[in-house]
């Protein structure tokens, strides 16, 4: 049995080598979409306000109207001229944002009142994004009311304010990483989610192979050389669950080596728990080969196989988080995000990679892609008994 | 060698048994003809005999035991190739043999010895490393054959194996066939829907319509059913007249026509001379399988059912 099961194996290890399209989907694509998405998104989670293109229109040359424009530049840089046509260059994206200082700003920030009327306008380009949009206006509002305490202070005989002193010294935000964990960046979100991602993408390449065996007689000829049904379905899993691993490994690899070399930032591994990253692929892998077979036994043709595998994927990667981050989605769809397994799969190397989670933490994800997993395999064989000469 | 008796076999929701109560048997050293059209049955009994359809009723029985025991312990005794190019078009004709043999159960010394024997047999040594995708049709049909032949089996069943090859790789694969049998001493059976084919290598033939066999026998015997028959080709002919000499049919561009009694060819001739309308062309003294399918059922053997 050894003997014959290696070589069904080395016949479909040899079949893959060759297929150019299949090396490329399982493992080109996702090392494209590590590297393209985590350079594009590489300012997400350290975002830079200070290199978007933005102007002043001052109607108020007061004291504290200057005062807030130059704390402005402090933190965004220096603005640009304000062109005539600023409304239209605005509209068009080439500048971002333009603050107008309406006239009685400086009166109205010297006053001990809360302000009833706007004197400040922040206008912005249409196409700019709500988070940043709304730290803007946040960080304005921040900014006038601290000039206006300061104001306030001033008048009193309170003793005058430390240097470095701020309304922003009250609050301290960061996110929360396990103590020797690491540092959440583009890369350490995007390797896990786009892995995962081409982890999947074993559906199609597994299911080619098969409709063509099938569609050949290369099956039937298997089956009348005496091959068992077990042996036939092992002989497509085992070498796809190397091509999973391959796959990591050389993910991983691309987020701690290549990263850098091309400008973003490293994938840390620093402190990971491996047990739980093995813990966290197998499931995956286990997961991700269970529905290739069932997927693989259940069509028909060539079209069908490239077709149903492909949009599965990437229905699976929509829904679970891996194109979409999880968190920004409404409730209603977080709910449905569950249901993927790509989602456990994410979630499960979140776990380990981001919050430095051990064993404990991938566990009840683990056990989601297991069952899932078992529940495929028995599903494809129920269907490869049903189907097959 | 082996033995079907009253196998009978329908498939869920069929209105017909695809088999009927077939029985035949095919010995060593022979070669077993399987003639019909389309629908005739020749699919399921091939299936049955690869052991990928289970016998419902019936029996099968290789040198007396049930073909499933036979298949349990020896499954490459008896090995079946395919009409379609049943083997890994992205491996080289090396590695696909390397394959099968393994999967037969071939293992190291006496592996290497059956891929280049069936290699050699094939003549596809000087493409041993070339991928199957590349092969012309002649040689993929050689490789299909070639990966029958690993196990070195003893019963043989060639479904359709020459279909879409040119005419020289057509005479190799007939001649290799027809070694099996008469050099190795295998039994072999070989569907076709070219009569000449089996006209040309069958020693026995077995005649399916409709799951049922119609007539089996020796080939000659067969041959010779058709009875004193007269094929002619005279264009313009009378048919009133040459229906004076017998049963006339008209088979397009030929007509057949069975002798009467106290008839004779050259009495036809003679009156079609006189008519002016000469044949061009008259054969007798010899019928052939399409003929005898033909009188039997009244179809041809290509039709579909």
């Amino acid at each position: 049995m050894p003997a014959l099961l290696w070589s069904l194996m080395k016949k479909e290890l040899l079949a893959l080598a060759r297929d150019p399209h299949g090396l490329a989907a399982l493992f080109l694509m996702p090392l494209m979409f590590i590297v393209v998405m985590s350079l594009a998104l590489k300012d997400v989670y350290a975002p830079s306000q200070a290199s978007l293109p933005y102007a002043v229109q001052s109607r108020d040359d007061g004291e504290l109207a200057t005062s807030l424009i130059r704390q402005w530049q402090r933190g965004h840089g220096a603005p640009q001229a304000l062109p005539a046509d600023w409304p239209e260059r605005l509209r068009s994206g080439r500048l971002k944002y333009v603050l107008v200082l309406g006239p009685g700003l400086s009166e109205e920030l010297a006053q001990p009142t809360l302000p009833t009327t706007a004197r400040i306008q922040l206008l912005t380009d249409p196409a700019i994004d709500g988070n940043l949009f709304n730290a803007l206006r946040s960080e304005l509002g921040g900014l006038a009311g601290e000039l206006k305490a300061r104001h306030a202070l001033s008048d009193t005989d309170a003793p005058p304010p430390p240097p470095n002193a701020s309304m922003m010294a009250l609050v301290q935000a960061e996110r929360q990483a396990a103590h020797s964990g690491p540092r959440p960046t583009s890369v350490q979100q995007n390797v896990p989610a786009w892995l995962v991602f081409g982890m999947f993408f074993v559906i199609a390449s597994l299911a080619s192979l098969f409709v063509q065996e099938r569609a050949s007689g290369t099956l039937a000829r298997l089956r009348s050389l005496g091959v068992p049904h077990a042996a036939l379905l092992a002989s497509k899993a085992l070498p796809y669950l190397g091509v999973n691993a391959v796959q990591a490994a050389l993910m991983l690899a691309v987020g701690v080596w290549l990263m850098p070399r091309l400008g973003g930032d490293a994938l840390s591994l620093t402190g990971i728990r491996w047990g739980a990253l093995l813990l966290a692929l197998g499931s995956i892998a286990a997961a991700a080969v269970g529905l290739a077979l069932v997927l693989a036994c259940a069509v028909r043709t060539h079209a069908q196989a490239a077709a149903t595998g492909p949009i599965l994927n990437v229905l699976m990667a929509a829904v679970g988080g891996i194109m979409v981050p999880k968190f920004v989605m409404p409730a209603a769809m977080q709910r449905l995000a569950e249901w993927s397994p790509m989602n456990w799969g994410l979630e499960a190397l979140l776990a380990v990679l981001l919050r430095g989670g051990g064993v404990a933490a991938v566990l009840p994800h683990a056990a989601r892609l297991g069952l899932f997993a078992s529940a495929m395999l028995l599903l494809a064989w129920f269907l490869f008994r049903k189907t097959a000469p | 060698m082996l033995t079907l008796d009253q196998l009978s076999h329908r498939y869920p929701r069929a209105r017909a048994a695809a088999l009927d109560r077939v029985s035949l048997t095919a010995e060593r050293g022979s070669v077993l003809g399987l003639l019909g059209p389309n629908g005739a049955g020749k699919t399921t009994l091939i299936s049955h005999l690869a052991g990928t359809l289970p016998v419902q009723q019936g029996e099968i029985r290789v040198d007396g035991q049930p073909l499933q025991q036979v298949r349990a312990q020896a499954p490459g005794r008896i090995a079946v190739a395919p009409q379609e190019y049943a083997f890994y078009p992205m491996l080289s004709v090396r590695e696909n043999l390397a394959c099968f043999g393994a999967v037969s159960r071939l293992r190291g010394a006496r592996l290497q010895g059956r891929i280049e024997s069936c290699l050699a047999f094939a003549k596809l040594e000087g493409h041993a490393d070339v991928r199957a995708e590349r092969l012309s049709g002649g040689l993929k049909r050689r490789l299909n054959l070639a990966i029958a032949l690993l196990p070195d089996p003893e019963l043989v069943l060639f479904d359709e194996p020459t279909v879409g090859v040119d005419p020289q790789s057509r005479a190799f694969l007939l001649d290799a066939i027809r070694s099996l049998a008469r050099e190795r001493g295998a039994a072999v059976i070989y569907t076709s829907h070219y009569m000449e084919e089996i006209e040309a290598i069958a020693e026995r033939v077995v005649i399916l319509d409709q799951g049922r066999v119609i007539r089996q026998g020796p080939l000659e015997a067969l041959l010779a059913e058709g009875g004193p028959v007269l094929t002619l080709s005279a264009p313009g002919a009378d048919t009133a007249l040459l229906a004076r000499f017998g049963e006339l049919r008209d088979d397009g561009p030929r007509l057949r026509l069975r002798l009467a009694a106290g008839n004779t060819p050259a009495s036809v001739l003679a009156a079609l001379d006189a008519a002016g309308t000469p044949a061009r062309q008259a054969e007798f003294g010899r019928g052939n399988l399409e003929q005898l399918f033909m009188s039997l059922t009244h179809r041809s053997l290509r039709d579909d059912a």
